[in-house]
């Protein structure tokens, strides 16, 4: 897809078949959730629909899934992930990108973006943890590193980041991976539906 | 008054090689109903989309030919400056349904509150489209609670409500059950009635040789026919078009059933009610 | 009605308010203590909003959502209490662990925090339908197409839930094995959840298409089927509430400048 028409990544313009892919995307997250769950996968898989949306449709779409995505756990469950609104849109904003310069082809392009975008999740969620509370995550084998990284006297920054790395990037390599399959399964003329700015050819 | 007319129509969806419609040219004259057959992939649902402006507007691809609708043309316009005369209902009712709407009401007025119907003229109007299709019973109720068969006519219903002077129907029974199916048709010929424009793909031969004025075969992109039921489905090569006639045609065949004036075998029941009592004279 | 929204029709003072006034109250109840630093505040705004929640008949319905967060407020009770750098005063000593007042002081604060920002925001969606909430922001200049979104999620998920719960049955009725070790497991979830994928992808394009012919993308002024329901009183309390947050962030340049 890269420099097809001069399509920016970023553009705002995004078309209605690009927007209603949100509450699909949304929806997505919360099956691969609670299949997670039903399955007892030591995964979360909450965010297959938000990365499958940002290769279909670019960052900006990926970015608003996944603050939705949030946004409507927040409003109907859990009221504090509202805040975790901003870790996943930047998951959707990195996946976008890595997909607009055509990463999601290849299963090295797929686990780069898992690192990448798992990377982007802990940059902006360990400040949150730290504010929220006060650094651990919830997750059992995180917080068990927490008290791991405390205990030889580490500055709790460092002891949520890792806490934070644990619960987050081997879950963002496996969803990647698993999103990349799906990726390429889906129909070419589906994709075209996103590509708003392509020109119609002329048959006259 | 819609018109609709059709120049040598060709379109190709994107990432495919064959043309989907190949130089189609028709007329349309307001208040006909138009069936219009023939087998999967003939392009019976990218020719209705093409009447709306979705082809090539939301789909892209390549395009050719023009389409108006009275002094528009379709490709230069906007699907939302259309909506209002062209109105489309397509198969599965659970996809038109917005979800953002808690009653059928506030459903059918999605539409008009994006236009920026006033209210009490929007309120007007949704009751008469209610009413129009007989679901007024169930205007409380949450959209994703009907039937089937409700459901396509809340679709219809939210069509309706904008006042379209054409209403294109694509299989807009194909995934409904027989009592859903029948309300629907029921519907349909009210709309028709009203003077409204109806154009409908619909693969149950026997209402489309019921209702149409005039029915438009397509095979592989290209208009085959587009003439009265009775010219179209007496055509010996209907079924090489991928389109078994109706029963009554069937049987008007055997039974050599034969309108000489023109040629043609009967239709519905009716007619060929009215051709055996008048051999029998 | 199948709807994710929490919201519950009371004919209650919260009911009656606007969207807009409670949301500007979960702002203030959040902000307004951290600003002032000040955690009695945020206690304050606790008991305010269980006040409200009880008058309005669905505090009851908080107990669950309160749920979730305290087992996580728990494990942090733990593990400040035990492994907190700073922790001295041994409150509680069992043989190779000890709890440390610091620590659990530190929860503590986390705990008020947590349990005031999810009570503020249930005096929202527990009155509140998300449909006006968003008309009402729309009517304010929000996007109608990102509202668009973000109301019809409340309806679209569980239709999905739905969907996903005939194939389940289907996948599992064709031998599909979901119990035994990780490796099993793992293979089940991707045929489990990719038909349900594939098919929302493909009827997003159909949906899209139905939202276009019905004036989606129109460029006139959107008008409302319902009215905008502001009460004079919300007026007075958006006042109050705005004053509240310029003072706290007043005081807050204060404490720095100082």
């Amino acid at each position: 897809m890269k420099g097809k028409n001069n399509n920016s990544p970023w553009s705002l313009q995004f078309n209605t078949a690009a927007l209603v892919l949100i509450p699909a995307a949304v929806g997505i997250n919360y099956i691969g959730k609670l299949f997670a769950g039903v399955l007892k996968l030591p995964l979360w898989l909450d965010s297959i629909g938000t990365c499958l949306a940002a290769c279909l449709a670019g960052p900006v779409v990926g970015a608003i899934a996944g603050a939705m995505n949030n946004l409507i756990y927040g409003l109907t469950m859990d009221p504090i992930s509202t805040v975790y609104a901003f870790t996943q849109a930047a998951i959707g904003i990195v996946v976008g990108l890595m997909a607009y310069y055509g990463a999601m082809k290849n299963v090295k392009g797929a686990l780069l973006t898992g690192i990448l975008g798992g990377f982007a999740a802990v940059l902006i969620s360990t400040p949150l943890n730290m504010i929220f509370w006060g650094g651990t995550t919830g997750n059992l084998w995180g917080d068990l590193a927490y008290a791991a990284v405390l205990s030889q006297n580490a500055s709790t920054w460092i002891a949520s980041t890792v806490d934070e790395i644990i619960v987050d990037v081997p879950d963002k390599i496996v969803v990647l991976l698993l999103v990349m399959g799906l990726y390429k399964n889906l129909p070419k003329s589906l994709l075209s539906l996103y590509q708003s700015n392509s020109k119609i050819e002329s048959l006259d | 008054m819609a018109e609709i007319k059709v120049e040598n129509l060709k379109y190709r969806y994107p990432y495919t090689e064959k043309l989907a419609l190949d130089g189609i040219t028709c007329e349309i004259k307001q208040g006909e109903f138009i069936g219009v057959i023939g087998k999967n992939g003939s392009g019976k649902s990218t020719f209705c989309q093409a009447l709306t402006g979705l082809v090539p507007t939301f789909y892209r691809g390549a395009y050719g030919g023009k389409v108006f609708i009275d002094e528009i043309e379709v490709k230069n316009v906007e699907v939302d400056d259309l909506c209002q005369k062209v109105g489309i209902v397509f198969q599965n009712p659970f996809n038109q349904v917005t979800g953002s709407k808690l009653t059928v009401y506030e459903e059918i007025a999605f539409g008009l509150e994006n236009f920026g119907i006033e209210r009490s003229q929007m309120r007007k109007r949704i009751d008469e489209s209610l009413a129009l299709l007989d679901i007024a019973k169930y205007k409380d109720r949450a959209p994703f609670d009907l039937s089937g068969g409700q459901m396509q006519r809340m679709a219809i219903a939210s069509i309706i409500a904008m006042e379209p002077e054409i209403i294109i129907l694509d299989e807009p029974t194909s995934q409904l059950d027989p009592q859903g199916s029948e309300e629907v048709f029921q519907a349909v010929q009210k709309l028709s009635q009203k003077g409204i424009t109806v154009i409908m793909v619909e693969h149950k031969i026997e209402k489309i040789a019921a209702y149409s004025d005039r029915v438009m075969l397509l095979d592989d992109g290209k208009l085959v026919d587009f003439d009265i039921p009775q010219k179209v489905f007496s055509r010996t090569d209907l079924e090489e078009h991928g389109v078994v006639p109706p029963t009554y045609t069937r049987i008007g065949k055997a039974l050599n059933l034969r309108v000489s004036e023109t040629d043609t075998y009967p239709v519905t029941l009716q007619e060929a009610e009215q051709l055996l009592a008048h051999r029998q004279e | 009605m199948k709807s994710m929204s929490l919201y519950e029709e009371k004919h209650s003072f919260l009911n009656k308010l606007s969207p807009i006034t409670k949301m500007i109250y979960v702002v203030a109840a959040i902000l307004i203590p951290a600003f002032a630093g000040e955690k009695m505040l945020a206690v304050g705004f606790m008991i305010f909003s269980m006040l409200l929640l009880m008058h309005s008949k669905v505090i009851r319905r908080t107990f669950p959502i309160l749920g979730v967060s305290g087992f996580v407020v728990l494990t942090v009770l733990i593990i400040q209490g035990l492994f907190r750098a700073g922790n001295e005063t041994v409150v509680l000593d069992m043989g190779p662990v000890a709890f440390y007042k610091e620590g659990l002081l530190f929860a503590l604060g986390i705990a008020i925090n947590v349990f005031n920002i999810i009570l503020c925001f249930c005096v929202l969606v527990l009155s509140t339908k998300p449909s006006d909430m968003v008309e009402e922001l729309v009517r304010k200049g929000f996007s109608p197409r990102i509202g668009y979104v973000f109301t019809s999620l409340f309806q679209l998920i569980p239709q999905m839930t739905d969907r996903m719960s005939t194939i389940t049955d289907a996948q599992k009725s064709r031998g599909m094995e979901t119990e035994g070790s990780l490796m099993i497991r793992m293979k089940a979830f991707l045929p489990l959840i990719s038909p349900v994928i594939m098919s929302s992808f493909i009827d997003t394009k159909e949906r899209a298409i139905a939202l276009e012919v019905r004036g989606f993308n129109a460029k006139n002024k959107k008008t409302f089927l319902n009215e905008s329901t502001k009460i004079p009183v919300d007026n007075v309390i958006i006042i109050i509430l705005v004053v509240g947050i310029v003072c706290s962030i007043g005081w807050r340049i204060m404490t720095w400048l100082r």
